[in-house]
């Protein structure tokens, strides 16, 4: 080491002089050698302490170095980017974009997988315990139980690990009426805060007593920030009320700032699980004993050195043994997840289906963007080569010059990590609402990690974008480019431009592919016939913040005489009622057809209570027979079935005046009067679902009352329609809310996949639509531009200026349309990606193909053609003077 | 003060290596030399506390240095005062004066009448 040598070499020349000076005072050379080391006290301490200074200062000095070097770089890359500023700015808007939309992704998809939720102790040790049972469909992840369930595995876990078990958020009415704030409340048992290891910042969390199941207190635990929301941060607020619905709980103690439960929606009040379930969960038994009372999730914190895989096993043995009573299974096999919910082992939500593959896109219009800024710093490089040859004449080495151009380029990217922050926020913002609009998020999209992300991805595209470039412009030939003048001779690098293109165009197409084939498949999901005149429903009912069992038993009454008030409000066209709105609910009852009074295998017996009207007022078509007339109480019994019924039950045959026994085998025969086409049960994208239909009017079983009016009127006098009826319920039913919805606004959620595939890609696709345009335009008007001298003289040997402009626009097309084949084939190559998120449209759908070819051909030309248009205006003259 | 050797302080050390150094540039051994001739022997200085004070000042950016040749052609460390280094001799010298009045004052001083 340099600095141990200096010191050394210092020392010795020292003692050197020293003992010289003393030999020549007289002294023999031992006597002096003992007189200089005297004089200078602890050699080796000192010689210590010097080598310490010593390689203190070494280090400062390579740091101020380096630091002085990297502070000269990007003073001069600052200084050259500033000489060209239409170019910069370009390229940060171009990366800016690029960055944000991968920025708000990850900001999405960081939020929903890889940060554990904020304010547990170390949250990678917590597990979730799913169960997969088998069902008729197939097996499926659940991570719901009842009480006996978590009872029976905290048992069998014998301490292995602490285990908790708590209610998923959901929506509770602070204080009463139709006005009331919203806040999300979760149940939890008592051991819930420290199995997390969460502490309260103020008051206390509640006991093992406090959470008996018969007898839980009424108390309740808050977040800091409905704390500091609701209550603005008093801490007189413990002992205080609060109300939910018609409940009051006495609030004991504040969650720590940043705690808000381990689940996306944010938790504002945590309570004991039977207060939080209340006396109604005990109508059939207590709710403890319930297995109908499920839903529930549990939590756990294994001990130290316990394996997953066991207490995986111990959870599968308890639920497969009768120690979990009604939810026993056999066939049940536990798995342990990871904390952050999403992360599985459960099904992947059609949204975040959607959202991954958006992940990918944002990263293809990352890559379309680096391509343009490649492209666009190589024109720069190209013209400034006369500088950058003088440089190397002047003997700046090769290194230091890659350095100062990837700098400028990282410069550039920095800027652009900075506006795509902003854009971050924005489109994280704007993603959540689309993917997600009912979570109530918990932090801001925007925080150090989605920060961290944007600078890591903003130097990375720096140094890609900025290295092709910089190596290539580093090598220059020096006689040539001095001699050259400003045109570029060398055709390799404007190949590497024209593949640069020639890639952006092509991952252009499969963007553009995509948003055609999500834009269709939305068109056609909302054209599908699911059996309801869609935009024409509206669905009424209402509800009540107190519990009154004798007022909800006289309700089914006292709506069914709205009927006819309903049907006189000007612009209905039709008024029915049925039990359950479409995606809302259902029931089911066993039922026994023909001579059958078995029961064996067949179709659930889903049910459908509805009025006469109920068919015309929906738009459900019939297929055969008739709907129910005015059926009598005491008539015949009579019921519809749909198409999917008729088909299981009798195939091939006339259902019309078959029998069906509902309930019991020795119940009275029910005759099929009518055949009506299968209309969506739940979701649209369930299988066909058998299901009958019965009149309210005359049933020959007990069925759950109706509760929903369905009105038809024209869409334009929907909305008066429903302020009418909203009125009319007002009075009707005093005290309580009026819930109505449009058919519509129901089946937002239903198309959300395809309205956002659509939306998202259509974004991004047109974003990639524009840079690619802006990367033809710059190359095309970049050749032209080094081009007017050999344009000057083909002009002056007499070529016409409809021959260059076709000459120059054919160059440009030619790269375009390379671009647009190899991306209908990368488009083939992914289409199996997206299959599953179509809707009556397959990945290969031609039509699309040619659409977005044709779209991207014209815009190209466009491109193309400002460039082209200036150089067969090139002037002979100047151009032959030119150099 | 006769023989009585005196411990000096890193201070005063400092101030002596600058003073060294302010005529001219000068290696380690040189300024040794400076400091044992001025001082007439009246106290010691340990050669490794100099080098230790030469070192440290190069630290604080009082003096830089420089490998040269002696006067007998041997390589030798030549240290060179900065601005730094003379704007602090320049203080320190100013105090140290100060110091030495203030004693001296102290020394001959009278008792005023009890």
């Amino acid at each position: 080491m340099s600095v141990q040598r200096d010191v050394d070499a210092e020392l010795r020349f020292h003692f050197g002089e020293r003992i010289e000076e003393l030999v020549a005072q007289g002294l023999t050379r031992d006597a002096a050698h003992a007189r200089a080391i005297a004089e200078f006290g602890d050699v080796e301490r000192t010689r210590e302490s010097l080598r310490e200074i010593g390689t203190r200062l070494a280090r400062r000095r390579n740091r101020a170095d380096l630091f002085d070097a990297l502070r000269q770089d990007i003073s001069y890359a600052a200084r050259s980017l500033r000489r060209t500023p239409a170019v910069s700015l370009t390229i940060i808007v171009t990366l800016a974009l690029g960055l944000g939309a991968n920025a708000a992704m990850f900001s999405l998809l960081d939020a929903i997988y890889l940060r554990p939720p904020a304010g547990v102790a170390a949250p990678g040790a917590i597990r979730r315990v799913w169960v997969e049972h088998q069902f008729r469909n197939g097996t499926q992840y659940w991570p719901g139980f009842d009480y006996t369930s978590y009872d029976a595995i905290t048992r069998s876990l014998e301490g292995r690990a602490a285990a908790t078990l708590y209610a998923y958020p959901s929506p509770r009415k602070l204080g009463l009426g139709e006005n009331a704030p919203i806040v999300r409340a979760s149940g939890a048992a008592a051991n819930y805060f420290s199995v997390l290891g969460v502490r309260p910042a103020l008051g206390r969390f509640y006991t093992l007593q406090e959470d008996g199941l018969n007898d839980g207190a009424p108390v309740a635990v808050i977040s800091d920030a409905f704390w500091k929301r609701q209550f603005s941060g008093d801490a007189g607020i413990l002992g205080r009320q609060l109300s939910l619905g018609v409940r009051k709980f006495t609030i004991i103690g504040i969650a720590p700032p940043g705690f808000r439960g381990i689940d996306l929606d944010a938790t504002d009040v945590w309570i004991p699980m039977g207060p939080y379930l209340g006396p109604e969960a005990n109508t059939r038994m207590p709710w403890w004993q319930d297995f109908r009372v499920n839903g529930f999730q549990i939590a756990l914190r294994p001990a130290a050195g316990v394996p997953e895989g066991e207490l995986a096993q111990r959870v599968t043995q308890v639920m497969r043994s009768s120690a979990v009573g009604a939810r026993r299974d056999t066939l049940a096999v536990a798995e342990l997840g990871a904390i952050n919910r999403d992360r599985g082992p459960g099904k992947v939500s059609t949204e975040m289906q959607v959202a991954m593959r958006l992940a990918g896109v944002a990263i293809i219009v990352l890559l379309i963007a680096c391509a343009n800024v490649i492209n666009l710093l190589l024109a720069r490089a190209v013209s400034r080569r006369r500088e950058i040859a003088v440089r190397l004449a002047l003997g700046v080495s090769r290194s230091r010059l890659v350095r100062l151009l990837v700098t400028e380029s990282i410069l550039l990217s920095l800027v652009a990590a900075t506006a795509a922050v902003g854009a971050a926020q924005w489109g994280g913002a704007l993603l959540r609402g689309l993917l997600m609009p009912k979570v109530e998020w918990a932090d801001s999209p925007v925080d150090w990690r989605v920060l961290a992300f944007a600078l890591v991805a903003a130097i990375a595209a720096g140094t890609v974008a900025g290295l092709v470039p910089a190596l290539q412009s580093a090598s220059p030939d020096l006689t040539n480019s001095l001699k050259a003048g400003s045109r570029d001779g060398r055709s390799h690098r404007s190949r590497l431009r024209n593949f640069l293109v020639t890639s952006q165009a092509a991952l252009s197409v499969v963007l553009l592919v995509g948003a055609v084939l999500f834009v269709r498949s939305l068109r056609n999901v909302k054209a599908h016939d699911f059996g309801y005149a869609v935009p024409q429903l509206a669905f009424a009912t209402v509800s009540y913040d107190t519990p009154d069992s004798a007022r909800d038993a006289a309700f089914a009454g006292r709506i069914r005489t709205l009927d006819d008030r309903v049907a006189a409000i000007p612009g209905v066209q039709h008024v029915a009622l049925v039990q359950f709105r479409p995606n809302s609910g259902f029931s089911f009852t066993s039922y026994f057809p023909d001579a059958d009074t078995v029961a064996h295998h067949k179709p659930d017996g889903f049910v459908s209570g509805v009025t006469p009207s109920y068919f015309e007022t929906t738009g459900t078509k019939l297929l055969r027979g008739r709907t129910f007339g005015i059926e009598h109480p005491g008539g015949p019994f009579t019921t519809v079935v749909n198409k999917a019924m008729a088909d299981a039950l009798w195939p091939n045959q006339d259902p019309i005046g078959r029998c069906v026994r509902f309930d019991v085998p020795t119940a009275p025969c029910a005759t099929v009067i009518g055949v009506v086409q299968t209309a969506m049960m739940l979701s649209i994208d369930e299988k066909p679902t058998p299901r009958f239909y019965v009149s309210l009017d005359n049933l020959s079983f007990r069925l759950y009352p109706w509760r929903d009016l369905v009105v038809r009127a024209d869409p334009r006098q929907l909305p008066g329609v429903m302020t009418a009826v909203r009125e009319l319920l007002r009075t009707e039913f005093p005290g309580s809310i009026p819930q109505i919805t449009t058919m519509s606004q129901a089946m937002e959620p239903e198309y959300r996949p395809w309205d956002l595939g659509a939306k998202l890609f259509t974004l991004f696709g047109v974003l990639a639509l524009l840079v690619a345009s802006i990367g033809v335009y710059s190359t095309v008007s970049y050749a032209v531009s080094q081009r007017t001298h050999e344009f000057g003289i083909r002009i002056a040997l007499g070529a016409g200026a409809a021959d260059v402009l076709a000459h120059v626009l054919g160059e440009g097309l030619r790269t375009v349309v390379a671009g647009v084949i190899a991306g209908i084939v990368l488009a083939l190559a992914a289409g199996k990606l997206v299959s599953s998120l179509l809707y009556g449209i397959t990945p290969s759908d031609p039509a699309a193909m040619a659409t977005v070819a044709i779209v991207l051909v014209t815009v190209a030309l466009i491109a193309a053609f400002v460039p082209a248009r200036r150089a067969a205006g090139a002037d002979p003259v100047s151009a032959l003077r030119a150099d | 003060m006769t023989q009585r050797e005196l411990d000096l302080l890193q201070g005063t050390l400092d101030v002596l290596v600058l003073r060294a150094l302010s005529w001219q540039p000068m290696h380690g051994y040189a300024v040794a030399r400076f400091i044992r001739q001025g001082s007439a022997q009246a106290f010691k200085v340990l050669d490794g506390a100099l080098y230790t004070s030469l070192h440290r000042m190069e630290e604080r950016g009082w003096v830089e240095s420089e490998w040269g040749a002696s006067d007998k052609k041997k390589r030798a460390k030549f240290y060179r005062l900065t601005a730094a280094g003379r704007r602090a001799l320049r203080s320190e010298t100013q105090s140290w004066n100060d110091y030495v009045d203030a004693v001296g004052r102290v020394m001959t001083a009278m008792p005023e009448s009890a």
